[in-house]
C-alpha cells in the first residue's frame, strides 16, 4: 500500500489555503460558466472570449442516482450526481460522505465540496477528485 | 432532391455471439439486405458503414467498412465509415439515403455493425463509458438516464409502476420476435421486483451488450421497380441534429423534439399521422418520455398511454413493436438500422406474430447517441411512408 495521492485529472479543481476550488472558465462577453472548461463559448459561438475562472464549492443539490452497478475497479453503490453552483455552471459530480439511501439526499438541499479518493489504481496510487456532500455534514 | 425508397432490409439476430466476428455479422445482414430488395452487390453505387467500438474492442483496428464488405463481396465500391456512437445506424442510412436524393447515387448501402462480447465484458464496459469525459471517474448512463426520469416522474406524474408497464410490453414484443436477444415475456411484478440498478430502475428496465448487425438498401423511387418484389418504402425525413448547451435557468429543448420536429416538416407530416414507432430505449422507461417528446401525446399524458394500450401491438400508435433496446438488444451502431428494419417490415405487413394491426402507412424512428456538455451527442428522427 502506498499514500500517494493522484488528482484523477489535471487542471480540474486546486487546493489554496486549505480551501478547494474547481477551476473553470467563463465568458467575458455573456457571461456564461463552464466546468469542465470549454474553449469557446457555447452561447457566443466567437473565439477568444473565454478567460479562466474558480468556482468555490458551493451549490445545491440539481438530481442524482444511486447507482448499484459500476465500471470495473469501481466501487458499488456510488451517487453520482447534478449540483448547481453558486455562481457557476451545473456540474456532473460524485458524492461522498452520506449514506447511499434515497432519503439522505433532497433535491435543492446546500451541498460542498471536498476532495475525496474515487478509487485505488491498479499501482497502488489513491486517485482523488472534487466530489461534494450535504453542506455541514 | 430526388425521391429515395428502401427497397431491402435485413438482420441478424441481436446476442451473444462469442464465435462470430463483424465480418461475419456484416455480410449475414447484408446479404439478407440484397436478397430481401433483388439488388446484385456489383449494382451498388456507395456504401455507408457505422461502427463504435470494433476499434477497442477487435481486431480490426480501422477501415472497418472495408474489412467488413471485403468479406461480404464488395470491392472498389466507395465505402464511408461512420461513427455516431449510438446513432451510427440512422447517421449511416442518412448518408446512404442524401446520396441516392442528390442524384449522386442510384443505390446505396446502409449497414450498422457491431460486436461488444470480446471476452473481458469489463473490458467492453469501460469502452462504452469511455465516450464521455466522467469516465474515469466511473460514470454510468443508467444514473444518467435514472437521474433524469426522476425529475421526469416528477413533473410529468408518471409512476415506477409505468416504467414497469412499459418495459413489460416491450419483453412481449421481445418474446416474438425471431431476432431478439431475450424473447421472453415478463410481468410487471417480475420486473418491479428485479434488481434495482439505479432507482427508479430495475434490472428488466434495462438494455445489456449485444452483438449484431442490420443493414438497409436504399434507391431512388423512380428505379425501385427495375429490382424486384417487395413494395418500396419512401423516406420521408432522415434527420439528424447534435446536441446543444444546456445553460441553467434556460429553456432547453429536447434534442428528441428538436430532431422530431425538423422531420415533421421535411416530412409534410404531425405527429398525429405517426403509425407505428420505434425509440431509442436504453433504459424501457424512456420510452415513455419519448412519447412526449416526439409530440405523440401531450406533457403528462405518457402514462396514459401506456395504462390504455395505445402502444401495444394492438394500440392505436403502437410503439417498439421490436422489443425495443432491452428486449431486441442494443449493439451500438446496428440499432438505428433495426429500427429501420423494424418500421419497414411492419409498412409492408410482414412482421409475423408481432405484426402491429392498425395496418399502418406510415412509421417513425428514434435513435440518440452520445453525451456531451450535458446533452446527447446526435439524435436522427426518420420518417418512412408506405
Amino acid at each position: 500500500m502506498t499514500d500517494n495521492r493522484v488528482p484523477i485529472q489535471e487542471g480540474l479543481f486546486v487546493e489554496e489555503s486549505g480551501k478547494a476550488y474547481l477551476l473553470g472558465n467563463k465568458c467575458k462577453k455573456c457571461g456564461l460558466t463552464a466546468f469542465q472548461k470549454t474553449p469557446v463559448c457555447p452561447t457566443c459561438q466567437v473565439p477568444d472570449t473565454m478567460e479562466d475562472a474558480k468556482f468555490e464549492g458551493k451549490g445545491t443539490l440539481d438530481s442524482f442516482s444511486i447507482v448499484q452497478a459500476a465500471l470495473p475497479g469501481f466501487a458499488r453503490p456510488s451517487i453520482q450526481a447534478y449540483v448547481n453552483l453558486e455562481n457557476g455552471p451545473k456540474i456532473w459530480t460524485l458524492i461522498t460522505g452520506c449514506e447511499p439511501t434515497e432519503d439522505s439526499l433532497q433535491l435543492g438541499m446546500e451541498m460542498e465540496m471536498v476532495i475525496d479518493k474515487v478509487r485505488t489504481d491498479e499501482e497502488g496510487n489513491e486517485l482523488i477528485s472534487y466530489q461534494f456532500k450535504p453542506a455541514g455534514k | 432532391m430526388r425521391e429515395v425508397s428502401i427497397i431491402g432490409v435485413g438482420m441478424t439476430r441481436f446476442g451473444k455471439f462469442e464465435d462470430r466476428d463483424m465480418k461475419d455479422l456484416g455480410r449475414e445482414a447484408t446479404w439478407k439486405a440484397l436478397e430481401d430488395s433483388g439488388v446484385a452487390i456489383k449494382d451498388i453505387d456507395v456504401a455507408y458503414v457505422a461502427n463504435a467500438v470494433g476499434q477497442q474492442l477487435t481486431e480490426l483496428k480501422g477501415t472497418i467498412g472495408q474489412h467488413v464488405l471485403t468479406s461480404a463481396g464488395m470491392f472498389g465500391t466507395p465505402i464511408i465509415n461512420v461513427e455516431n456512437a449510438c446513432s451510427g445506424g440512422s447517421t449511416a442510412l442518412r448518408g446512404a439515403y442524401m446520396e441516392v436524393a442528390s442524384g449522386n447515387a442510384d443505390v446505396a448501402l446502409a449497414l450498422g455493425v457491431e460486436k461488444l462480447f470480446c471476452g473481458d465484458s469489463a473490458k467492453s464496459a469501460q469502452t462504452m463509458a469511455a465516450g464521455t469525459v466522467y469516465a474515469k471517474f466511473g460514470f454510468m448512463f443508467v444514473a444518467l438516464y435514472a437521474m433524469q426520469l426522476k425529475k421526469w416522474m416528477a413533473a410529468s406524474g408518471a409512476t415506477k409502476e409505468h416504467f414497469a408497464k412499459v418495459a413489460a410490453k416491450n419483453k412481449y414484443n421481445g418474446s416474438l420476435n425471431p431476432y431478439a436477444q431475450f424473447q421472453k415475456a415478463m410481468s410487471v411484478e417480475q420486473i418491479l421486483e428485479s434488481r434495482v440498478v439505479a432507482e427508479p430502475l430495475t434490472q428488466f428496465m434495462c438494455s445489456t451488450m449485444a452483438d449484431g448487425a442490420a443493414a438497409a438498401i436504399v434507391c431512388s423511387k423512380e428505379i425501385a421497380s427495375k429490382f424486384k418484389q417487395k413494395q418500396p418504402i419512401s423516406i420521408a425525413a432522415c434527420e439528424l441534429v447534435s446536441g446543444t448547451y444546456n445553460v441553467p435557468g434556460q429553456e432547453h429543448e429536447e434534442i428528441t423534439t428538436r430532431a422530431a420536429k425538423k422531420a415533421y416538416e421535411k416530412a409534410g407530416v404531425g405527429p398525429e399521422d405517426i403509425q407505428v414507432v420505434e425509440v431509442h430505449d436504453a433504459m424501457s422507461p424512456a420510452e415513455l418520455r419519448m412519447y412526449e417528446e416526439l409530440l405523440l401525446c401531450k406533457p403528462g399524458e405518457a402514462g396514459m398511454m401506456i395504462d390504455e394500450g395505445h402502444t401495444a401491438l394492438d394500440g392505436r400508435i403502437p410503439v417498439n413493436p421490436s422489443g425495443g433496446l432491452a428486449a431486441k438488444g442494443h449493439p451500438i451502431s446496428a440499432t438505428g438500422l433495426a429500427q429501420i428494419y423494424e418500421v419497414v417490415t411492419q409498412l409492408r405487413g410482414e412482421a409475423g406474430e408481432r405484426q402491429v394491426k392498425n395496418n399502418p402507412q406510415i412509421g417513425l424512428t428514434e435513435n440518440a447517441g452520445g453525451w456531451t456538455m450535458d446533452d446527447n451527442a446526435a439524435c436522427a428522427v426518420t420518417i418512412l411512408k408506405k
